[in-house]
């Protein structure tokens, strides 16, 4: 049974008031979309390493969850100890630490990954151009490699020595760092032989999980997780360091969305009080007063997110192409707690323009030339 | 069921209390036939608005009571008043009160709408309503789009919409120039009959009077007989008779005025209007 929507009518009578207010909400959700997406991009980013991992399970040091923001030491001989258990099929010890990968007076921070260049499980997930790294070389990702203005047959200096590159990798660059790969005989050699992780392959019909919990009984004094585990906890680093920062940008993107549904619905109310009166006035009660208010901000936000999700995406591109160490991920997730945000900021917006008609006299309709 | 499209008793609107006290509407009784045209007339501040909000069950009075088909507006509860003014009355306002962002139709159908006509019927009916005022080319034009005479006959297609018991109408004519005042005056007449709808109009409009079945005089919140009322020569105002009322003799002839300034006027050129009221 249709009914005359007055409030997509009133919404739209002004067209450029409407646009600007639409405009308005949609530049706040952005916001929140971006900085969302830049986040969910950047948790991608830093569990690139891990999830490409051929690894079924990680074995760290005792206590250590993550690769960011620690340091892992487990002894050379705990690879064969692996080995020996039933139902691994491969394990490879791998050595890392974070220092910073120089060329001249440019410098960038970067995580440092020995692996067995014969098997290769530890190396980078993709090789952009040139070969793997020898004794004296070392893999730069592409994207560093571009910062530093170096290339394939240059030198950089990593770990205070200087290595010629022999290969670039992607993937490796995040907002704070990059990832540079050298031969296990070299890091040992300039670190000493301790390895960081272990990686374990599993044998044909032996699950992860199954697996990770026969070594974790095996290897009491060490830290035993399946990949996916071990990216969910690197993830959770991360995010748990940049929770605050997330957090105070939502909540000035919500406000900001807040104020901006607000006054769109407050000027539009004030703008025609007195056509409230005149609908009063002719039979209308607070109900469907309540839903005139509630579906002009219901179509605010509905436009508005629609407009930011698509402006989003084209930024997203955009920072993809102009900043290769960034990337923008719009999540489903993402998308649903900003609709739901949304739809709060429109609730809360409401409050004020309902006050407001529910104070219209309906017989200031009367004389009011 | 009574036999009035509305029946009044004893209305009475004070605002105030006390030595403050105004009485804004003074035990007025009034009963409106089905179809009948009652105009309402009597100078500013006479209590002629506060009146048509109590029958628009707008105001709340201070005694006394107001049926509607057997519904009492002054008792009803504030909540059921929308839908009252929804179903049984049909509102013609001086300013035409058009939503702007709706069109003639939409505007008609809206009202359809409140009282609880939707979809296909209620489109039928906006155009059946608005084809009757001669405004079927213009259906779907915005008000800023439309004439005031043409307003105006929108406006009373929207207080039709819901085949109401009573229209009351302020001003009808106030803000259109005389041809489109007379024509809104002659559709009036002629909806009340063909819709069988009473209509309560208030107004300065002596015009009226002619489409009118009767014509009451609202002076300081009660009625009084036009028949009695005399007019001031001055400004042609009706004014009762009494003695709070400004007076003058002359060569045994008695002399009302609605304020002592046209008293004065009259009486430093009473040749004058003599000599008017004479030709």
């Amino acid at each position: 049974m249709g009914r005359i929507s007055i409030a997509r009518k009133n919404l739209f009578q002004d067209r450029r008031r409407a646009t600007l207010s639409i405009a308005g909400v949609s530049a706040a959700l952005v916001l929140i979309l971006v900085l969302d997406g830049i986040f969910a991009g950047a948790m991608q980013q830093v569990t690139a390493y891990i999830r490409s991992s051929p690894a079924d399970v990680f074995v760290a040091q005792r206590d250590v969850t993550t690769m960011h923001m620690t340091t892992s030491a487990l002894a050379p001989s705990l690879v064969d100890e692996v080995r020996a258990i039933d139902g691994v099929d491969w394990a490879d010890g791998l050595h890392y630490t974070t220092s910073s990968v120089d060329v001249g007076n440019n410098s960038l921070l970067t995580y440092v990954l020995g692996y067995d260049t014969a098997t290769g499980r530890g190396g980078p997930r993709n090789l952009a151009s040139g070969q793997p790294p020898t004794d004296g070389q070392a893999l730069v990702d592409s994207v560093a490699a571009g910062e530093l203005g170096v290339d394939i047959g240059d030198k950089v200096n990593i770990l205070g020595y200087p290595f010629v590159i022999s290969g670039l990798s992607t993937d490796g660059t995040y907002i704070a760092n990059t990832t540079v790969f050298i031969t296990s005989d070299d890091f040992a050699a300039l670190r000493g032989p301790t390895y960081a992780y272990i990686l374990v392959g599993a044998q044909v019909g032996m699950s992860p999980e199954d697996l990770q919990q026969r070594l974790a009984i095996a290897m009491p004094d060490t830290t035993v997780m399946t990949r996916t585990e071990f990216a969910k906890q690197e993830a959770n680093v991360v995010r748990t360091m940049a929770a605050d920062v997330m957090a105070i940008m939502s909540v000035i993107g919500f406000l900001i969305a807040l104020a901006l549904v607000g006054l769109t619905l407050f000027t539009a109310t004030v703008a025609k009080q007195r056509e409230y009166g005149i609908i009063k006035a002719i039979g209308a009660g607070r109900g469907r007063l309540t839903i005139i208010v509630l579906a002009q901000a219901t179509w605010t936000i509905i436009l508005a997110l629609a407009l930011a999700i698509i402006l989003t995406s084209l930024i997203g591109v955009a920072i993809d192409a102009l900043t290769p160490n960034l990337i923008v991920v719009i999540e489903l997730g993402s998308i649903a707690r900003t609709t739901i945000s949304a739809f709060v900021v429109g609730a809360i917006s409401s409050v004020l323009p309902l006050r407001r008609i529910s104070r219209i006299d309906p017989s200031t309709s009367f004389r009011m030339a | 069921m009574s036999k009035f499209a509305i029946s009044v008793h004893r209305l009475t609107k004070t605002y105030g209390e006390g030595d403050l006290a105004v009485h804004a509407v003074r035990n007025v009784n009034l009963t409106v036939e089905p179809g009948e045209v009652v105009l309402i007339m009597g100078p500013s501040g006479s209590g002629k608005t506060t009146l048509l909000l109590m029958l628009g069950a707008m105001l709340r009075p201070t005694s006394g009571s107001i049926l509607i088909n057997g519904i009492d507006l002054a008792t009803t509860p504030e909540r059921q008043l929308p839908s009252l003014r929804a179903h049984h009355l049909g509102f013609i306002f001086q300013d035409f009160n058009l939503l702007s962002a709706l069109t003639a139709i939409e505007n008609v159908e809206l009202a359809c709408n409140l009282a609880g006509i939707t979809g296909a019927k209620a489109a039928d009916r906006a155009i059946e309503l608005l084809q009757h005022m001669g405004l079927g080319e213009r259906l779907h034009f915005r008000p800023d789009q439309l004439s005031g005479g043409e307003k105006q006959r929108v406006a009373i297609a929207r207080a039709l919409a819901n085949r109401p018991t009573l229209v009351l109408a302020d001003e009808p004519t106030a803000n259109l120039d005389s041809s489109h005042g007379r024509e809104i005056a002659r559709l009036l007449r002629q909806l009340a009959h063909e819709q069988h709808c009473s209509i309560v109009m208030v107004s300065h409009d002596e015009r009226l009077r002619e489409i009118s079945d009767r014509t009451l005089w609202l002076e300081d919140g009660a009625f009084r007989d036009l028949e009695t009322m005399a007019t001031d020569p001055i400004c042609a105002m009706s004014v009762q008779p009494g003695d709070a009322t400004p007076h003058y003799q002359h060569s045994g002839t008695d002399y009302w005025f609605c304020s002592t300034a046209c008293r004065e006027e009259f009486t430093a050129d009473s040749k004058k209007y003599l000599r008017r009221a004479t030709e």
